[in-house]
């Protein structure tokens, strides 16, 4: 299905100028570099997920696919609680996360059918709320990080992966060649090889809606605000004065990821409210840009090359002279 | 609003319970974080094909302008040799792309952040001079004009050749894979590898021309650098010591150990300093170059296996 969507795509419009083989082939020689003309910076904007009120519904994946003409995945029953999407990919920008955390004799499933029996004669909202809470159910939404200082982004060497005038990182679909180097550099695990075309692919921010002033098709989805968007700015003073509020209610576990750099990476333009360690919501937890390494490995690489040389050089001298 | 503010409250309790660690359930915590790249076999061959471009080259460079009168005719055959495992290697690169059609969007700029930029400009310019000097090695007149351009164009091309071999390390240790992100020495152990390869070339070619005088220094060379790659190789598996004793037990660590170190490093040093003999020598690079590629593969494995 999706190999034919590529297909079509690919045919000639009328409206498109002719073209002879020659046009063709110096056309995809050349485009790749030339340059239009960047857009005027525009106030950063982002996305903040506050996990605490994700109700797991997945209305943010299928937007998303379905305004990103996004392929789908297939169906694969993953084992882990309702999470059957498993990873973000090529063709996955979003990736609704879930984490049971109840005691091993008191699974959902018992709860329910221990319920069940008395849903039809006591189900009333002061006993559902009356009811023994013996654990819970972590959900939340991933997605790129659009980090500030993005890996992914220092690593492309085709000059695919760009800011945007609103900060976000945006993978140029015609440029991408597919070297995966933005892979490799990603420590959260976002960007995905499409096997259809060969090219990296992302969330994208909704960058097309954006452009239109329209929110991006997941937030506008999220029925709970579990996904906000806007300047990031406020809604990093939003997500603070949430913390504040959750603590304020007992929720001391509550924190933001991503919403300050550390001194191994930079903030988070897509950051999140989390409720425990950020390893169980499968975030790293303390991200590390692998380019603080980079002058030192350079300089090991050369003392390498280095010490080579002089050995060469020495036995040459030694016996050649 | 009364049930609302209720309800809010209960989530905020239910959130605040199951600080019991016997009902906290780890999540994706045991999960590895980070998506492995698609390189596989192609990007062994490769780190070995830069290795022994690069490496031949440079040691021949060296070598013709260090001692010119043993060295040159060697180096002559080295260079249009160098040139065929270049445009192999750049082959392999261009295969492993997603897209290879767009393998020229490498050059749409020029990021010295990114290891890939670096190395694809440094192979590009690398390529240029190394082609003018092979192309004269071959001219079967013997011209003064077209020996200085030659001299020029290897001078100009070992700049260039030397970055070609330093990027492919720091590409892969500067990146978020396990394994990959703990080798600081990776870019060390791969650059004198690059060296010790092409002395090793070189000292083959030296044996195949009936170079003896080559053949004398080249050898003492080629011991001299196994044993400081054996230094750097022991840098690099003490980086990589953590992700190595999760991906294999003791035994088959001791099995790669003893095919990296032992039969790749160790057997050849040996080989070489028992005698001069032409089967020994032939076996010992024949060993070197085996155990770069078994290393090289063991290299490019380490996320996957991860995962």
């Amino acid at each position: 299905m999706a190999s034919k969507e590529i297909e079509v795509a690919a045919l000639g419009q009328k409206s498109d100028p002719p073209r002879g083989r020659l046009s063709a082939i110096l056309g995809r020689l050349i485009d790749p570099f030339r340059r239009g003309t960047p857009p005027e910076p525009r106030p950063p904007t982002g996305f903040f997920t506050d996990t605490t009120v994700c109700i797991g519904c997945k209305a943010c994946e299928v937007a998303c696919k379905q305004w990103n003409q996004l392929a789908a995945d297939g169906f694969h029953w993953s084992g882990n609680s309702y999470d059957n999407t498993e990873a973000l990919s090529a063709t996955s920008w979003r990736h609704v996360k879930f984490i049971e955390q109840f005691p091993p004799d008191n699974s959902p499933s018992r709860l329910v059918s221990d319920n069940f029996q008395s849903f039809g004669t006591e189900f009333s909202l002061e006993a559902l709320l009356n009811e023994p809470k013996e654990g819970r159910w972590l959900m939340m939404s991933d997605v790129c990080k659009h980090c500030v200082t993005a890996p992914c982004q220092q690593a492309c060497p085709t000059g695919a992966i760009i800011h945007t005038e609103f900060e976000n990182v945006f993978i140029q679909p015609d440029i991408c060649n597919g070297c995966s180097s933005c892979i490799s550099a990603c420590p959260f695990g976002v960007i995905t090889r499409s096997s259809i075309d060969g090219h990296s692919h992302k969330c994208t921010l909704c960058y097309d809606r954006q452009r239109d002033g329209l929110v991006p098709a997941c937030a506008k989805a999220c029925p709970t605000e579990s996904i906000q968007f806007g300047p990031v700015d406020q809604l990093r003073e939003r997500a603070r004065k949430r913390v504040e509020e959750l603590h304020r209610r007992g929720v001391t576990a509550a924190h933001l990821y991503g919403d300050t750099a550390s001194e191994s990476y930079s903030r988070l333009n897509s950051f999140y409210l989390l409720v425990d360690r950020p390893s169980v919501y499968g975030l790293p937890d303390n991200p590390f840009n692998p380019w603080l390494h980079m002058k030192g490995d350079y300089a090991r690489a050369l003392i390498g090359g280095f010490t080579a040389i002089v050995a060469l050089l020495a036995v040459l001298f030694v016996l050649g002279g | 609003m009364e049930t609302n503010s209720r309800l809010q409250t209960h989530m905020a309790l239910s959130l605040s319970r199951s600080r019991d660690p016997k009902v906290r359930g780890s999540g994706y915590a045991s999960e590895v974080v980070t998506k492995a790249p698609a390189w596989h076999g192609l990007v062994a061959w490769d780190m070995l094909l830069n290795g022994m471009t690069t490496g031949l080259f440079l040691v021949a460079a060296i070598s013709e302008l260090t001692v010119p009168d043993v060295f040159t005719s060697v180096a002559n055959i080295a260079y249009p040799i160098a040139l065929v495992l270049l445009l192999l290697d750049l082959l392999f690169l261009v295969f492993d792309l997603g897209d290879a059609l767009r393998f020229h969007h490498m050059l749409r700029v020029f990021k010295p952040s990114a290891p890939m930029s670096l190395g694809t400009w440094c192979l590009t310019i690398y390529s240029l001079p190394l082609t003018v000097a092979a192309a004269i090695s071959l001219v079967p007149v013997q011209w003064t004009t077209l020996e200085t351009i030659r001299k020029i164009a290897v001078l100009i091309a070992l700049l260039p050749a030397l970055g070609s071999a330093v990027y492919k390390g720091v590409l892969l240790s500067t990146n978020s894979q396990p394994g990959w992100k703990n080798a600081r020495w990776l870019g060390g152990y791969l650059t004198n590898s690059a060296f010790m390869l092409g002395c090793a070339e070189m000292l083959v070619l030296s044996l195949l021309m009936k170079n003896a005088s080559a053949v004398a220094m080249l050898r003492p060379a080629l011991g001299l650098l196994l044993g400081l790659n054996l230094v750097v190789l022991c840098l690099l598996v003490s980086d990589l010591r953590a992700t190595l004793s999760r991906l294999y037990t003791r035994l088959e660590f001791f099995g790669v150990g003893t095919i990296s170190a032992g039969a790749g490093l160790l057997v050849p040093v040996g080989l070489l300093l028992v005698t001069g003999s032409s089967l020994f020598i032939l076996s010992a690079v024949t060993l070197i170059l085996l155990g770069s590629l078994f290393i090289r593969f063991v290299i490019v494995a380490l996320p996957h296996a991860s995962t």
